[in-house]
């Protein structure tokens, strides 16, 4: 008995000896940051969905540390209603569209999207990528290409699996997800009259335990090596 | 330990069980007031999902009693060599998480999917439409449906399917006749358990079929889409599916009693051996 609670607090402090010093904060990210932010650091516990499923978590009261959003819209919310500290800006991205490698239905710009029979998959209204789409779509006078649509994702990662899969003909992501997809999809650009602005915004959750760590992970993003990772990984800086 | 405190033990176990599960569906009323979830169930996110989730099911349960219903009855009445083996294969798909049954269904029917090829030369696509619905669901259902509906068939007494066969009965008239009637209270049960799993088929959908209003949204996948876009939405489709479960339990409490009432009455016409 006392051998296995002997185990018990080895196999508990190992990992914790081995993370160095400091708690270990959870971020709630935005799923386009999926790669970029492990790449910038790896001593958080990353959870990536939708911002606004983020957002709703921290609403409901989830523990976590600091949430990064695609859009300043849920991290302004949250501001208001005194859920997290200020947000900051700290990248910029552009919307592409992406089809299967093999382009089945022979895309060659976003105007052939509203081309009878084309399937199209998109971000449900209210996640940031839905809702940047459409407003491309209206700048374009593409809204004909709302009718092809064949399913509103909860987040860009689905998004890119169903076109990487090659079940829709075509989906709306960010610049930043075309490296995921390792090479099974192809870009096609969206003119720069089309292009909406795409701001990431990042604050510390005011119910945080860890309010030094969550700064000190906040600063790493704005620093230098941070914004260079980002860069690295295709977003813009503010 | 004495009798008194086992007892008090097991009364405390019970309540604390009772209570984790009871909490949670008590809580989905107790949110918003009941005029406000009623409310959300008029929201067209709802109504769609609704209707999607009523079309689909009905076609996939209807397919899964067509297909399962004699396949059960065979499996049930056979004795062949590995047999043992269909029966594990079939509730193999129970064990399994639904996004296993959606990749694996898109592994199948998606378009670079195993059968995807041959279909798309037909220009059928099957991933991210109705259609893909309808077979996510079946394919959930199906297991629940057979595994019951074998019991059903291998509780029919064999002495009965022996006498029709013997005054002359085809086999066909044996399975419409006597078996089906005498099995109808536990096809039931099992159609309506599979049906129940059916409408809340949530993972293999959302993967092999996606989710958009009023095409391939279901009730499932509506409470997932609403959750932080109109909570109380989410809440009340919620609501609606412990209602449908309550009254599909109640029919369940029902249905041994109305087969119990038809069968006696067959078997009391009957002449019997002592008489």
């Amino acid at each position: 008995m006392k051998r296995a609670a002997l185990l018990c607090v080895i196999a508990l402090a190992v990992p914790a000896a081995a993370l160095g010093s400091g708690p270990r904060i959870t971020v709630l990210a935005a799923s386009s940051l999926t790669n970029a932010f492990p790449a910038i650091s790896s001593a958080p516990r990353y959870s990536f969905a939708g911002s606004d499923q983020l957002a709703f978590q921290i609403e409901q009261g989830a523990q976590a540390d600091v949430f990064a959003a695609a859009s300043p819209k849920y991290p302004e919310a949250l501001y208001a209603k005194k859920l997290v500290y200020e947000p900051v800006v700290f990248a910029t991205n552009r919307l592409v569209v992406i089809v299967p490698s093999k382009n089945p239905a022979h895309i060659g710009s976003v105007y052939d999207l509203k081309r009878h029979g084309v399937r199209v998959v998109l971000g449900a209204v209210g996640v940031p990528i839905g809702d940047y789409t459409r407003k491309v779509l209206a700048k374009l006078g593409l809204n004909a290409v709302l009718k092809n649509v064949v399913s509103d994702e909860p987040d860009v990662r689905s998004i890119v699996a169903k076109v990487a899969l090659g079940e829709a003909d075509a989906g709306f992501v960010y610049v930043t997800d075309v490296l995921s997809a390792n090479g099974k999809v192809a870009t096609v650009t969206i003119p720069a009259r089309g292009q909406p602005t795409v701001k990431y915004e990042i604050a510390v959750i005011r119910s945080t335990k860890h309010l030094a760590a969550a700064q000190t992970f906040v600063r790493e993003v704005l620093s230098r090596n941070g914004r260079g990772k980002l860069r690295l990984f295709g977003f813009g800086l503010p | 330990m004495s009798r008194r405190a086992f007892t008090a033990g097991l009364v405390a176990t019970t309540t604390v069980a009772l209570a984790f599960l009871l909490l949670p569906l008590v809580a989905l009323f107790l949110r918003v007031s009941p005029g406000t979830l009623f409310g959300q169930l008029g929201n067209p996110v709802a109504t769609d999902a609704v209707l999607v989730s009523l079309k689909t099911s009905a076609i996939a349960h209807a397919l899964v009693l067509l297909f399962g219903t004699p396949a059960a009855y065979l499996l049930a009445t056979n004795r062949f060599r590995g047999r043992p083996l269909v029966l594990s294969l079939v509730e193999l798909p129970l064990v399994l998480p639904p996004a296993v049954a959606g990749i694996g269904l898109l592994a199948a029917f998606g378009r670079l999917g195993l059968l995807g090829s041959t279909l798309d030369a037909f220009g059928v696509q099957v991933g991210l439409t109705q259609t893909a619905v309808v077979l996510a669901v079946a394919f959930v259902e199906m297991p629940f449906y057979l595994r019951g509906a074998v019991a059903a068939f291998e509780a029919v007494d064999t002495t009965l399917l022996d006498a029709a066969r013997t005054l002359g009965a085809r086999p066909a008239r044996v399975f419409a006749r006597v078996a089906l009637p005498l099995a109808l209270g536990g096809l039931g049960a099992s159609s309506a358990v599979a049906l129940a799993r059916g409408l809340g088929e949530f993972g293999a959908t959302i993967i092999f079929a996606g989710s958009l209003q009023g095409v391939t949204q279901t009730l499932p996948l509506a409470i997932y889409a609403e959750l932080d876009r109109n909570f109380d939405a989410a809440l009340a489709i919620g609501a609606l599916f412990v209602l449908l479960g309550l009254a599909l339990l109640a029919a369940l409490r029902l249905v041994p009693l109305w087969t119990r009432s038809v069968s006696t009455s067959r078997f009391r016409s009957a002449p019997s051996v002592s008489s």
